[in-house]
């Protein structure tokens, strides 16, 4: 709705800059640094731009979200959003083939990547002020030009670098191919999450020129991309650069957003895998939550926290301090856009079974089920939230830095500056919450439990007695 | 330098959202057009790159130094955007000061300063950090050690307090020790089911030696951690920590007025003997006499790593050695990645980078490539090396590195965490204050000639010893006729009690 503001103002032949100048929401005392100052607009042809001004140091981030990621792709075509990505890093009609990055290193950028996942795919760079017209030069032509230097080899060369990567994170990777199975499992087809955002090697194989044509015409208009730009810069000279490099982009119409019917377990899927990269067992217990900034996502954000973040978290506590069953604790809500993923990780000390962690993590469970969590294990989460928070705002680019910030609050709410709401869904989170949200949602029947042990060759001797 | 790291540890990297991986430097074209559009065309400003305006003046860290009464140094940086401090205590003594026979002491000593201090034991030192909003970070290096907090300004004096409970006075309680010490343990066995841990481990044996202070891991083996004692753990701490022997670096919102205030507050009173250690010795020179081979059946990878020792932080070759290894492996478009991963699809990433120490560090070189292209990979990666010689480093690929790494320095220097690592570094490799404008300057007059001597000299191929991790027969009939020496297997001490790898 935004976008209309904006393309009227152009009539009047100004720099599409319409879209009023937004403050950021006011936050509470002591929480002034949190807030960061904005302007968002959008150009006639549909994209948007949000710009914040940071002069901490003399550099600039380039940050372009397209609204696009694995969640995206057809069936039989896993991987393709991310084999995708790699082809925006081959040159387009007027940056020679393979050049992309090698040219902005050898500026001094920094913080400088393409990044995939189910919701949305990402590009990223912070150069020295004085290049941020090169940067804005290179993502347009990739935006606009792409395909007019596109060959098929360029697209066989990089599906091997995929499978390449593939295979370091997945088939060559402690528990790789165990984790995928879970995976799997967790959002069966035709669920659009049910692939790896890497990809099968069947699918990577049945990647054609073709499918690159039609992904980009698809989903790469600019009306589907948000380019944020955050750092030490001009604001007027900065937005008549983006109307010269992006403003004559054409515009596609916005494409839809496949709706899916969210995944419900009804009984518990177990997975007993040989694990033949890693040498100790893991145990992996895994549920689907609501989606980011849904009702319960800050409480699982919360719960895990108390769970397994320190040593002093009940599950590293009771596992690792005082019953030494398990050599280490992960416990994570990963937020996405249709359903979220809560899980609980547990290697176990050589000789330990899977199936003691399981009773063990269950008897945890079942007692924040009947009892909550303390206040003061609530007070001790949000206060790292808190800083997590802020930390994140000290790099204007790269993974999770203010560009990501911004760009997430916008693609998931549509505000930038959501920091204040943010932060308020984990003021209500109470103890009875928690109790309910264990009750409803972590459920023993609606959870994947996976067993990843070496096979019996390959494990370390046992160091306290074998419970197999 | 701070490069080389990645180059090592990144192939490691890899989570749920895959990610393009810019790897460690490279000779790229210019900005310049690849086919210039038609005439006459409304977009054909977009032919020509824009000419980049009047650079920046180089933002580089400021570091502050005071010295306490009793030999501590203070470092800080002070940087106010964000009401945010990094405090860390850095200890000058670490895995290089383990007793020979005892590797991984000096991980399990600094590791057990978290297991209880003052009169906090494990889990309510664990809370008392928590209340902070924060958790301690801690790492063990072979030149030093560091445990360190993140907080908000206002829980600053709140960490100062439990940090220096932890440095000055650790319980070593021994059921906690015990503890500590099988899960070290466990560790190892989870480390060594790495593809990449085991081609660490034979890195550093086969470069260093297996004696030499820097010819072992940090975390030690299997035989040597079980063999380690609480007497031990003691003994180390009592010889090696002490004010004259560590720094506390503060970075972020304070001034160096105030970091003094709170260090003779916290750590004035602190009293121990400890110095910090000499420089390891130089370590062998480097003759590759074989090529070491980690069985690992029918993995889909093999992992690949080549090094030698090459130099200590504040050698005269350090910056042409730099600009040298980033042409051939530092950047993502330098020589080796672009060989082996855009032109051949090889590998998903190469890299190569120097790690100049307190005493001679390593140069390495890694990649992971698919099992089948072993031979063709490892031969593409001794041409490059070859081609160091027989295709001199030009004049455009050394001006883009220099360029790069020059210009990337004020963004490596965005967190709080990263300024406090950085000085943490020029206490553990006593470098001067002003470090990063000598590297600036050194990277900015390094000759082409001074650079290529560097090239030929430490990327030798002659003189890099070769660890691959992969599939043994594959191995066997892949790299036997490329005729680089003898084939060596050598299994990693794994389990305690058995008998030591070859080295």
């Amino acid at each position: 709705m935004k976008a209309l503001a904006a393309a009227a103002l152009v009539l009047f032949g100004l720099p599409a800059l319409a879209q009023a100048t937004q403050e950021a929401k006011p936050l509470e005392p002591g929480r002034e640094a949190l807030a960061i100052p904005y302007e968002k607009y959008t150009l006639p042809n549909g994209l948007e731009v949000i710009l914040s001004v940071d002069r901490k140091l003399p550099i600039v981030s380039v940050n372009l979200w397209y609204h696009v990621g694995a969640y995206h792709e057809q069936p039989g075509r896993t991987g393709f959003a991310h084999l995708f990505e790699h082809m925006m890093f081959q040159g387009s009609r007027n940056v020679a083939d393979d050049v992309h990055i090698s040219m902005l290193e050898q500026l001094g950028a920094t913080d400088l990547n393409g990044t995939t996942s189910f919701d949305r795919t990402n590009y990223f760079e912070t150069v020295p002020t004085h290049h941020l017209e090169t940067a804005l030069w290179m993502e347009s032509d990739r935006m606009g030009f792409l395909l007019d230097a596109l060959t098929p080899e360029k697209l066989a060369t990089q599906k091997e670098v995929v499978k390449n990567e593939r295979r370091q994170g997945t088939e060559a990777a402690p528990y790789g191919l165990a984790q995928e199975e879970a995976w799997h499992a967790l959002f069966p087809l035709p669920h659009p999450y049910h692939g790896s955002v890497i990809g099968s090697m069947k699918d990577l194989d049945a990647a054609t020129v073709d499918d690159v044509k039609d992904f980009f015409r698809k989903w790469y208009a600019p009306s589907n991309a948000t380019l944020a730009v955050v750092g030490d810069f001009d604001v007027a000279k900065t937005k008549a650069l983006i109307e010269k490099y992006f403003g004559s982009l054409p515009s596609h119409p916005k494409p839809t957003k496949p709706q899916v019917a969210p995944v419900k377990h009804t009984k518990p899927v177990v997975i007993r895998f040989e694990e033949r990269v890693a040498t100790l067992p893991l145990l992996s217990i895994q549920w689907l939550t609501p989606g980011y900034f849904e009702n319960g996502d800050a409480t699982a954000d919360v719960l895990a926290t108390v769970l397994g973040t320190g040593k002093a978290s009940r599950l590293y506590r009771r596992l690792v301090l005082e019953k030494q069953l398990a050599q280490s604790v992960t416990v994570a809500q990963q937020s996405q856009g249709a359903q979220s993923v809560f899980s609980i990780d547990v290697t176990a000390r050589p000789g330990v079974s899977t199936d003691a962690l399981l009773k063990e993590v269950d008897a945890v469970l079942e007692d924040v089920r009947k009892n909550g969590l303390t206040p003061e294990e609530i007070q001790r989460a949000r206060t790292r939230i808190d800083t997590r928070m802020l930390a994140g705002l000290q790099s204007i680019g790269g993974f999770g830095g203010k560009a990501d910030v911004l760009q997430s609050y916008n693609h998931f709410v549509g505000e930038p500056s959501y920091v204040a709401q943010d932060l308020a869904r984990y003021e209500s989170v109470t103890p009875e919450a928690v109790k309910q949200f264990t009750r409803d949602t972590l459920r023993p029947d609606a959870r994947v439990i996976l067993h990843a042990v070496p096979a019996p060759r390959k494990q370390a001797p046992a160091e306290s007695k074998e419970r197999h | 330098m701070r490069r080389l790291i990645t180059a090592l540890v990144s192939l490691s990297l890899a989570g749920c959202a895959s990610q393009q991986k810019p790897t460690p430097a490279e000779p790229a074209p210019a900005p310049a057009p690849a086919t210039p559009a038609a005439p006459a065309d409304a977009e054909a400003f977009r032919a020509t790159a824009p000419q980049p305006g009047k650079p920046p003046e180089l933002v580089l860290p400021v570091f502050q130094k005071a010295t306490l009464d009793n030999g501590l140094t203070v470092l800080v940086s002070t940087r106010r955007e964000l009401p945010l401090v990094y405090a860390g205590l850095v200890f000058a003594a670490g895995s290089a000061q383990d007793p020979v026979g005892k590797p991984g002491l000096a991980d399990l000593t600094y590791r057990m300063l978290l297991e209880g201090a003052g009169t906090r034991d494990t889990v309510a030192l664990d809370n008392a950090l928590g209340d902070l909003g924060t958790s301690a970070m801690q790492d063990v290096s072979p030149d030093g050690s560091r445990l360190g907090v993140r907080v908000l300004t206002r829980n600053l004096d709140g960490a100062l307090a439990l940090l220096s409970d932890m440095a000055l006075r650790p319980t070593f309680a021994p059921k906690a020790f015990e503890r500590r010490k099988k899960q070290q343990l466990a560790d190892l066995v989870r480390r060594l089911g790495s593809p990449n841990a085991l081609g660490q481990l034979v890195f550093l044996s086969s470069t260093f030696g297996s004696t030499h202070p820097y010819g072992h891991s940090a975390t030690g083996t299997p035989d040597s951690v079980q063999s380690l004692t609480l007497e031990d753990v003691q003994g180390f701490y009592k010889k090696q920590v002490g004010p004259a022997a560590a720094a506390l670096v503060l970075t972020g919102d304070i001034s160096l007025e105030d970091a003094v205030a709170l260090a003779r507050k916290h750590l004035g009173g602190w009293k121990a003997p400890a110095v910090p250690p000499a420089a390891p010795p130089a370590p062998p020179a480097s003759t590759r006499q074989a090529v070491y081979v980690v069985p690992k059946p029918g993995l889909d990878q093999t992992v690949m790593m080549l090094g030698r020792p090459a130099i200590a932080a504040g050698n005269p070759d350090e910056f042409a050695l730099d600009l040298a290894t980033t042409v051939f492996g530092g950047f993502f478009g330098s020589r080796l990645n672009m060989n082996l991963r855009e032109d051949k699809g090889y590998s998903y990433g190469a890299g190569a980078g120097i790690d100049p120490r307190l005493g001679v560090g390593p140069l390495s070189a890694a990649t992971s490539v698919r099992a089948d292209v072993t031979g063709p990979a490892l031969g593409e990666t001794m041409k490059e090396l070859h081609g160091l010689k027989s295709r001199p480093i030009t004049e455009k690929e050394l001006e883009a590195a220099r360029e790069g790494l020059i210009r990337a320095f004020p963004g490596s220097f965005e967190t709080v965490e990263g300024l406090g690592s950085s000085a943490a570094v020029l206490f553990m490799k006593r470098q001067p204050l002003d470090e990063y404008s000598r590297t600036v300057e050194g990277l900015r007059t390094a000759t082409a000639a001074e650079v290529q001597r560097a090239a030929e000299k430490y990327l030798d191929p002659a003189t890099l010893q070769i660890i691959l991790v992969g599939d043994p027969l594959l191995i066997q009939e892949q790299v036997t006729p490329l005729n680089l020496g003898k084939l060596m297997p050598v299994e990693p001490d794994t389990e305690p009690g058995k008998p030591r790898a070859t080295r």
